[in-house]
């Protein structure tokens, strides 16, 4: 039988002793639909206590990493998920219940009432009605829905339902929380709220793995952020390294006055990395002095007058953009090859 | 365990009563339909009242039986409550056993109802308590049968419940005109009564008739032990299907590009 190598295995005994902390280890993750490759290799571990983040662009592999991850989906032969360090193949279904799962749209069950569905879900779990009764109350208080516990789930706000949501997963008290979006089409005191009771669930030591497209909420609230692409780690640094792996970089902004024919749009995008959004130009730059030289020389070759030039220091927005960028010419030199 | 997978199943059970007895689809093809084919098929014609009774149980069985079991998945499809279900510590089989439950205590409650208003308004009596039980047993095995053909048919990923329930009734009218419900099966050529083999409703028809007034065309024993092939054959089937199927609900939300 050909034996298995994990990207990941250590052999150093050191290097054991620092593993042990990890709660989630995974694998060579793979998911295929057909011949698309929604998840490819794809090896982490997340350590206790942590906020990691996982960010990418639409169909990116964020969501099936999670799905692989909580069961949804069967795992391919030669992945593997360690959860506090058991393989998930010797007992698939038990554990889950180290796992709360908030989803990015409110899946709790919409005829039911708060209290229905705090009792359905603790019951799932195992929960005593008496425990179910005593961190229900403590949970719907904490997240002002106690006034709630009788309205159906179909009449509550967005903000409401996805409160409902942490309470569901907070209910079995699980070392382990996977956010997918938590903070989409919030408003921003729901967002803040959110991002708060966040930070207080890391305090208590939970692990956390979040996916968003929300650059700022991760530079806030992850510890490590990996950036996936086309169904692979790209990055998987902390922000603050990020940032300053990229430090270099600069963002120049500008408008041109007046038309912008065709072919001096064609000359831009040929000479600059350059993007465009209603008149206003967004140019990535390794090298700021040299590119607004030769932004300014271009001015003067093709008549054009460039207002509100302004230089900026690389947002993590940025980072994201330049790293999936660079994956994505990367990739198209190595089919050129 | 088996305690705590039992506990799971009758949770799983409450919840689908609790969120579609009362959904439109359910009432309709449940109750509605099955009470306006009867009158349909007994108005104007001189049927005996045994006949009435029994295509009235049947009927109601089966249509019951078939009511909750598919539209479950497909809606919680749907709410992507299902993916909250398939993130817990629940099995593939506590969710099927959960839905065919739920749909087999519908269709055993509606149909005794209705069963016990007949036998008051006709006045039918049975000869001995074994014929009651053997009644009962009819009763319900054909609400496990409808609920897994229900439940079959919902193997289909789709999240688009009224998809699913012109599948069931395309599956369901050809078994009901096939099964000797509307006309004996002794008064069938022979041809058809072999045709009459494909349907589940020919054996709760023959086996009620046993009941009635002893007209059956088979066995009682042999009506038992075909209901119970189709309760196992279809189980199996149900279950390899939604085993493959149950991922691709959620594979099919994936924006994802070719590579």
């Amino acid at each position: 039988m050909e034996k298995i190598v994990y990207e990941n295995s250590l052999l150093d005994d050191d290097l054991m002793n620092i593993e042990k902390k990890n709660v989630i280890r995974v694998f060579n993750l793979t998911k295929k639909f057909g011949d698309l490759i929604a998840v490819e290799n794809t090896s982490f571990s997340i350590k206790k206590g942590d906020i990691v983040g996982i960010l990418g662009p639409n169909g990116a592999g964020k969501t099936t990493t999670i799905r692989l991850l909580t069961g949804v989906f069967e795992l391919e032969s030669h992945s593997k998920i360690e959860i506090l360090g058991e393989d998930i193949a010797k007992n698939p279904s038990q554990y889950k219940k180290n796992f709360g799962i908030i989803p990015e749209v409110s899946n709790a069950f919409s005829d039911y009432t708060v209290w229905q569905n705090m009792k359905f879900s603790g019951g799932i779990y195992g929960i005593s009605k008496e425990l179910i009764k005593k961190r229900s109350k403590k949970l719907l208080t904490q997240f002002n829905l106690i006034n709630k516990i009788h309205s159906k789930t179909k009449t509550l706000s967005k903000g409401l339902k996805q409160r409902l949501n942490l309470c569901l997963a907070l209910l079995h008290d699980p070392p382990i929380l996977i956010l997918d979006e938590p903070t989409s089409g919030l408003d921003p005191i729901s967002v803040n709220l959110m991002r708060n009771q966040i930070l207080k669930l890391k305090e208590e030591g939970k692990t956390i793995l979040i996916t968003t497209h929300n650059m700022r909420e991760a530079q806030k609230i992850c510890d490590r952020i990996l950036i996936m692409n086309k169904g692979k780690i790209i990055a998987d640094e902390s922000p603050t390294y990020l940032r300053e792996k990229f430090k270099s970089t600069s963002t120049i902004l500008f408008k041109i006055k007046g038309q912008v024919s065709t072919d001096l749009k064609k000359t831009l995008l040929n000479t600059f990395n350059i993007s465009e959004k209603k008149g206003n130009y967004v140019l990535n730059s390794y090298n700021a002095i040299i590119d607004i030289a030769n932004l300014y020389q271009l001015s003067k070759e093709k008549k054009i007058k460039i207002s509100g030039l302004k230089l900026r220091d690389t947002s993590l927005e940025e980072v994201f953009i330049h790293l999936i960028e660079d994956d994505l010419k990367n990739k198209e030199e190595m089919s050129n090859k | 365990m088996i305690k705590d997978s039992l506990h799971r199943i009758w949770l799983l059970c409450k919840k689908n009563i609790t969120a579609y007895v009362r959904q439109g689809p359910v009432l309709m093809f449940g109750l509605l339909f099955p009470f306006f084919m009867t009158l349909s098929w007994v108005i104007g014609r001189n049927i005996s009242l045994n006949l009435v009774f029994i295509g009235i149980v049947a009927m109601t069985s089966f249509f019951t039986a078939t009511a909750i079991s598919p539209v479950v998945l497909p809606i919680e499809t749907r709410e992507k409550s299902l993916e909250k279900i398939l993130v817990s510590p629940i099995s593939l089989n506590e969710i099927l056993f959960g839905i065919i439950l739920a749909s087999t205590l519908y269709s055993v409650i509606i149909t005794s109802i209705i069963t016990i208003t007949l036998v008051l308004l006709f006045s039918l009596t049975l000869e001995s308590l074994s014929l009651v039980f053997i009644l009962l047993l009819g009763i319900g095995l054909m609400a496990i049968l409808g609920s897994l053909l229900g439940l079959l048919v919902a193997g289909y990923h789709t999240d688009n419940f009224a998809n699913i329930m012109i599948l069931v009734n395309l599956v369901k009218f050809p078994l009901l005109f096939m099964s000797g419900i509307f006309l004996p099966l002794n008064e069938l050529p022979p041809h058809l009564v072999y045709l009459s083999f494909i349907s589940p409703i020919t054996f709760l028809t023959d086996l009620l008739r046993y009941c009635v007034d002893g007209s059956n065309y088979f066995t009682l024993l042999f009506d038992i032990v075909m209901l119970i092939v189709w309760i196992v054959s279809l189980f199996i089937t149900g279950y390899i299907i939604h085993k493959r199927t149950m991922p691709k609900r959620f594979s099919g939300t994936q924006k994802l590009k070719k590579k």
